[in-house]
């Protein structure tokens, strides 16, 4: 598994990927940002992740949409799959090693909380209470684009059918009230409250869960189709 | 060793490999032929694991692919068609990659990453990102990668392809090299190469294996007569009476007279039978000087074209025969439709005579009713004593009828 995350972070940061990733996702927040503070003079540290949570939905396929299908298509899926690693190792080393991406990431969002506690008194427990549910939806968020990913060669396919799903995961609940339960950003809100709740913490677990699962499936299954 | 035992791929309908069995013994080299589409990939990537059999086993070394597939996989070295590479890894990066990837300990690593690249000859452009570098020495990263850490078993999907003469050689001798402590499945279709680094080759076609055999005894099965290639300084022009003093000499055929004197002939012979001391004593006897004498090599490109067209003759035939058993069929479900529609023309007429005497006999059965019908009205008219007028009226219409017709008259 290590050997895949360490090569998954070098195509990261050695392509310009992860760079891309990094820099929009950056980008949005900072604007975010300023918009909280100079338009309505909060120094609320997690109103700025609320926000974030919607670009989430188009900033994870940046991140996702390669991960099976350049294999795939390049062949390269040969080499990995031919390997003595099992599919499970693979899986999970290409998951972590976006998680990781997505952690360098939110560390940078500290500097947000940093600037806002020279003008002010944000709370930190809110904070880390926030971070950590941000955490969690967009590892919930990467397992799906690793799924999406999974199922074509072509990473334009995956990243539609990533936002496509968020999407859906977004605007459901303004439909019916019914489609609360497919909301993740409706659950993290809750976080950005400083409310953990057990519920939701197993929902965003589960999730994640789920995705990795089929995509090790997808690939297993994949072996008899091809 | 790589054993298989009745393998099938198929896919839909379409057999991308039809029960195929081999054997690779423990350092052997073995040549796999095929032309495009015959399955050689497919069956390389079966013994991979990359994709499963629809049927069949594979043994590698004493293990299953499909139980255990990890011991199995740990054991190969897999260089897949195409050379699939990583493009924005350098080549060292991508070779230690593959040894990562292939669970080599990490005191060994540096050390098998270094050899293959050695061996490969990548020392120059080590620090390249793969994407740059000339198809090549790509091909030979991906040679790199699959002997990286020296596993037992090499399986090489077209090696060779895209490179210059001289790195064809170098890789040639390279893979004889791993003759003693390898076994090596090579697919290519560059013929001379099997027959050069091969002992043995098997053949595959349609997805069927139409022969296992040493290249020698391939181009010897397939060619039934040999011909020899002679230069000789005949100054008093015997040579054609040879023909008559070696009885396995069918035709002697003069090519050209050379400038200095010397001729060059084509002797066709009967056997296959290597006759050439004979000819060389009797050309001794008849003061002939022979300058050059060879076999015209029955080449194993030769072999191959024969034994696969013989196939497809047959399978010419069998696509005949599967053709005019088809047609056949046709017919005969067009004569059964036929016999059907007629069927079903007469029974629309029985039906429809069936039909009208049906109605015939409603007719009549309604006039039979009208009739009772009419017969009780006339007896309930009968009891109100109307039955009277109507006799008078018809007496009158009668009077007047007999009237008209006198007045007529």
């Amino acid at each position: 598994m290590l050997a895949v995350i360490k090569k998954e972070l070098k195509s990261y940061l050695l392509s310009p990927v992860g760079y891309i990733f990094i820099g929009l996702f950056l980008l949005i927040f900072s604007l975010f940002f300023y918009m909280n503070i100079f338009k309505y003079q909060s120094v609320n540290f997690e109103n700025l992740f609320i926000n974030g949570s919607t670009i989430l939905t188009f900033v994870v396929p940046v991140l996702t949409m390669r991960m099976f299908s350049e294999e795939r298509k390049n062949g390269t899926e040969q080499l990995i799959l031919t390997s003595p690693r099992s599919i499970t190792s693979i899986v999970l080393g290409k998951f972590f090693a976006a998680a990781i991406v997505m952690i360098i990431t939110e560390l940078f969002t500290l500097m947000y909380f940093a600037i806002l506690s020279y003008f002010g008194k944000p709370s930190i427990m809110v904070a880390i209470s926030t971070l950590l549910g941000f955490l969690l939806l967009s590892l919930a968020y990467i397992s799906f684009g690793m799924f999406a990913s999974s199922l074509t060669e072509n990473q334009i396919v995956a990243s539609v059918l990533t936002i496509g799903v968020f999407m859906g995961m977004w605007f459901l609940p303004y439909v019916n009230k019914v489609f609360d339960v497919f909301s993740l950003i409706n659950k993290f809100e809750n976080f950005s409250y400083g409310l953990i709740s057990i519920s939701e913490i197993i929902t965003f677990v589960s999730f994640t869960l789920t995705f990795i699962l089929l995509t090790i499936i997808v690939l297993q299954r994949r072996k008899s189709i091809k | 060793m790589i054993e298989i035992k009745n393998v099938t791929k198929k896919y839909g309908n379409f057999y991308a490999v039809r029960n195929i069995n081999f054997e690779v013994k423990d350092g052997e080299i073995v040549g796999f032929l095929g032309r495009n589409g015959a399955g050689k990939s497919t069956t390389m990537n079966m013994i991979t694991g990359f994709i499963e059999p629809t049927e069949g086993e594979i043994i590698v070394n004493g293990y299953d692919i499909y139980k255990k597939p990890r011991k199995v996989k740990a054991q190969i070295g897999y260089m897949p068609e195409g050379t699939p590479l990583y493009l924005d890894l350098t080549v060292k990066e991508f070779v230690n990659y593959m040894a990562e990837l292939k669970l080599i300990p990490k005191k060994k690593r540096k050390e098998a990453v270094n050899e293959a690249i050695e061996n490969t000859g990548l020392q120059k452009v080590q620090n390249n990102l793969t994407k740059n570098l000339s198809r090549g020495y790509k091909q030979r990263v991906s040679l790199a990668g699959a002997i990286v850490g020296n596993p037992k078993i090499l399986i090489l999907d077209e090696p060779t392809v895209g490179l210059d003469p001289k790195q064809v050689i170098e890789i040639r001798e390279l893979i004889k090299s791993f003759k003693k402590d390898h076994t090596v499945l090579i697919s290519s279709h560059i013929l001379s190469e099997i027959s050069q680094i091969c002992e043995k080759v098997i053949i595959i076609d349609k997805g069927e294996i139409i022969a296992v055999d040493t290249p020698e005894n391939l181009e010897s099965k397939t060619t039934e007569n040999i011909t020899l290639n002679i230069i000789v300084d005949d100054i008093n022009n015997k040579f054609q009476t040879i023909k008559d003093e070696i009885e396995e000499i069918s035709d002697i055929k003069l090519v050209k007279e050379n400038d200095d004197n010397t001729k060059e002939y084509i002797i066709e012979t009967s056997t296959n039978e290597d006759i050439r001391k004979q000819i060389f004593s009797n050309c001794a006897k008849n003061n002939i000087t022979i300058l050059e004498m060879k076999k015209s090599e029955a080449s194993l490109e030769s072999a191959f074209i024969k034994l696969v067209e013989n196939r497809q003759e047959y399978s010419q035939k069998e696509i005949n025969k599967m053709q005019y058993e088809k047609e056949i069929e046709e017919l005969r479900e067009e004569d059964k439709y036929l016999k059907e529609e007629k069927e079903k023309r007469k029974q629309a007429k029985k039906e429809e005579k069936a039909r009208k005497k049906a109605a015939k006999e409603a007719k009549k059965e309604a006039k039979q009713n009208k009739k009772e019908e009419l017969s009780v009205k006339k007896e309930n008219v009968g009891n109100e004593e109307e039955i009277p007028q109507d006799k008078k009226d018809s007496n009158e219409t009668n009077n007047d009828d007999l009237k008209k017709e006198g007045g007529d008259k």
